[in-house]
């Protein structure tokens, strides 16, 4: 028994796995689980009955409405602009290049209060952005999505950017001599190498979109059924002094996005797959 | 397809990579440019595939001036030395991608890409391997699956950037066979870059040598390795014996040595003899006054040929030759033994023949 135990050990030439997985359980529970598991504690104060009764509220089920389709709005927006800015600043050389790249993570340093009031003056229909357009931007799901867009930026451009660095000329000059044109190449070579990246940049966008709170309630007007957001709900629940009611709605955003972020390690997973192949 | 290159130059920087290269390349050649790195040769290969730009000359393909032309329109192959597989796609993917990116008009059918792409598989022996990704192939099936990729466009000329620099010894002599015969087959213009004398020598129809952004030498694997042009071409291909000495009256002294060299009736301080190691003779007693005698340092045995490296008693310096199992047998020389050596065959070369 003990023989076949030692011989296990050392079956692996990496030392420490017992201890780094030990503490990462450890870290995990506490920074992690722990805290998350407060929120089921305090939601079976709650009966069935009026659990569902919180959680299927119109307003509540609006709010989830728009909450998933504005983060998943500005996820994709960030896939497309943060992919473009990523090659812009991995292929060319301008002058201020270490500047751009510097603003790009400006977004995750600045308070999201700042930038919500700065969003919503400019786009408000009297503010410089908003006086241009004859509907509405502020105040609206537009709104919210700007917002959404604006703190997720950096996600994309930073998982995409190290993987374009890295990626050989060599794979282009390849696709050009064997008769591609740019356009294929980028579409055909290019981006299905990119394709793990920007998932990743996505998922980590998209997730932070759902759970955003400041920069969006500033933008959003906050009208029930409309531009309300789950945590404004949330916020607004806790103000009640309504605890348990708060959890219950955190409970489903917190189940809901653990799935949204299992399927997208899903296909994550499968990607990869043949890349790592050997 | 034939192809000329005409007085081409290219600057890296301040770096000359190509410094006025011409050459003619006929239809159906199999070429090696062989050289050190950073002789430009790379550079020539890329150049010629439209991947680099140049400074200056022209770049002609059967009479038709294509310098300014994409590598897209120059109906070329490019084999990379890192295979540059598409990681995404199955060995399948990989081979018929040039034929899908083709505009509509021009691609064949799905089912004629199919038949295609299963028989040029087939040509490299990995017909079994269709569906795997390039991650699960070895190196050298890697580099089959990037010659197909590369056959598949039908191309005109073919050009291979160190083909089999990435690969292991066997693989790369199995490849090399490989090529000679494909070669034979197809009689596509082809043109390989590699720095290994020995695989220029064993699969090109005609060797370019160059060396510092110029061409040293041009000509079949018996003329460069029997009749170098140059100090450098010598000392390039193959090992060498350097007889640093004076040449007079058509004699080259250097040590005890006197040689005959009825080429050079003029005198100079500081000509250079060249010895191939196969070039000295051995023998166990001194037959001859043209001997001189050397201390055997070392032996090694490689197979059929027998190197031993030798110490002169004249003058401290080492020289290498080479001869046949055989031939070692009948000497029965050993480590430590004096024996008596002179060069068979010797090519000198005085400064100015070789300083521009």
């Amino acid at each position: 028994m003990e023989l076949t135990l030692k011989k296990r050990k050392r079956n692996t030439i990496i030392p420490g796995f017992s201890l780094t997985l030990g503490y990462t359980m450890l870290y995990l529970s506490i920074i992690v689980l722990l805290p998350l598991s407060m929120i089921f504690f305090n939601t079976f104060s709650m009966s069935w009955s009026e659990f569902f009764e919180t959680i299927s509220h119109p307003r509540a089920v609006a709010s989830y409405r728009l909450t998933l389709s504005t983060a998943l709005a500005a996820g994709l927006m960030n896939v497309v602009f943060g992919t473009i800015i990523a090659w812009v600043l991995v292929r060319y050389q301008f002058p201020g290049k270490r500047i751009v790249d510097g603003l790009v993570d400006l977004p995750f340093a600045l308070p999201t209060a700042v930038a919500g009031i700065a969003l919503a003056t400019l786009y408000a229909p009297n503010g410089w952005i908003g006086q241009f357009f004859d509907f509405k931007i502020a105040y609206t799901p537009l709104g919210i999505i700007i917002a959404l867009t604006f703190i997720g930026l950096p996600f994309v451009v930073r998982t995409v950017q190290p993987v374009l660095q890295n990626l050989g000329i060599e794979i282009e000059e390849a696709s050009a001599s064997l008769g591609a044109n740019r356009l294929q190449t980028f579409f055909k070579v290019i981006f299905p190498e990119l394709i793990p990246a920007v998932i990743t940049g996505f998922s980590l966008a998209f997730a932070r979109a759902l759970g955003e709170y400041g920069s969006v309630v500033f933008i959003a007007g906050n009208m029930p059924m409309e531009t309300e957001i789950t945590p404004l709900i949330i916020m607004t629940k806790l103000e009640q002094y309504d605890y348990a009611g708060a959890t219950a709605i955190a409970t489903v955003m917190l189940v809901a996005s653990f799935i949204f972020l299992l399927i997208i390690n899903i296909i994550q997973w499968y990607t990869n797959r043949k890349f790592n192949q050997f | 397809m034939s192809i000329q290159v005409q007085n081409v130059s290219k600057m890296f920087g301040s770096f000359q990579a190509l410094n006025n290269v011409s050459i003619d390349i006929e239809s159906g050649e199999l070429i090696a440019l062989l050289g050190p790195s950073g002789s430009g040769k790379t550079t020539l290969l890329r150049i010629l595939a439209g991947l680099e730009g140049l400074d200056e000359g022209a770049i002609l393909f059967d009479g038709h001036n294509i310098t300014n032309v994409s590598p897209k329109e120059r109906k070329i192959g490019f084999v990379f030395q890192h295979y540059a597989l598409f990681r995404h796609m199955t060995v399948f993917d990989n081979v018929a991608y040039g034929l899908k990116v083709r505009p509509r008009k021009e691609r064949p059918s799905k089912e004629e890409i199919a038949k295609k792409v299963n028989d040029l598989l087939a040509l490299v022996k990995l017909e079994n391997l269709a569906d795997r990704y390039p991650s699960q192939l070895s190196g050298g099936q890697r580099q089959r699956v990037a010659l197909a990729r590369a056959l598949a466009v039908e191309p005109k000329v073919l050009l291979l950037d160190e083909p089999f620099g990435a690969l292991d010894a066997k693989v790369r002599k199995e490849l090399r066979r490989w090529l000679r015969k494909l070669h034979n087959e197809f009689h596509v213009t082809s043109i390989f870059v590699t720095h290994d004398q020995e695989e220029a020598l064993d699969v090109a129809n005609r060797i370019i040598v160059m060396n510092n952004g110029k061409i040293e030498q041009v000509g079949t694997p018996e003329e460069v390795y029997e009749q170098p042009n140059s100090p450098f071409v010598y000392d390039f291909l193959g090992n060498v014996n350097l007889f640093k000495g004076r040449l007079h009256n058509g004699k080259l002294t250097h040590g005890q040595f006197e040689i005959n060299v009825p080429t050079h009736l003029d005198s100079h301080d500081d000509a250079i003899g060249y010895v191939r190691p196969h070039d000295i003779h051995i023998e166990k007693e001194n037959s001859n006054n043209d001997t001189v005698a050397a201390t055997i340092v070392h032996i090694h045995l490689l197979g059929p040929i027998v190197q031993i490296e030798l110490k002169r008693e004249d003058i401290d310096e080492y020289l290498e030759a080479e001869v046949t199992k055989e031939h070692y047998r009948e000497l029965g020389i050993k480590k430590g033994d004096v024996v008596y050596i002179r060069p068979k065959q010797l090519k000198v070369f005085v400064p100015e023949d070789f300083s521009i």
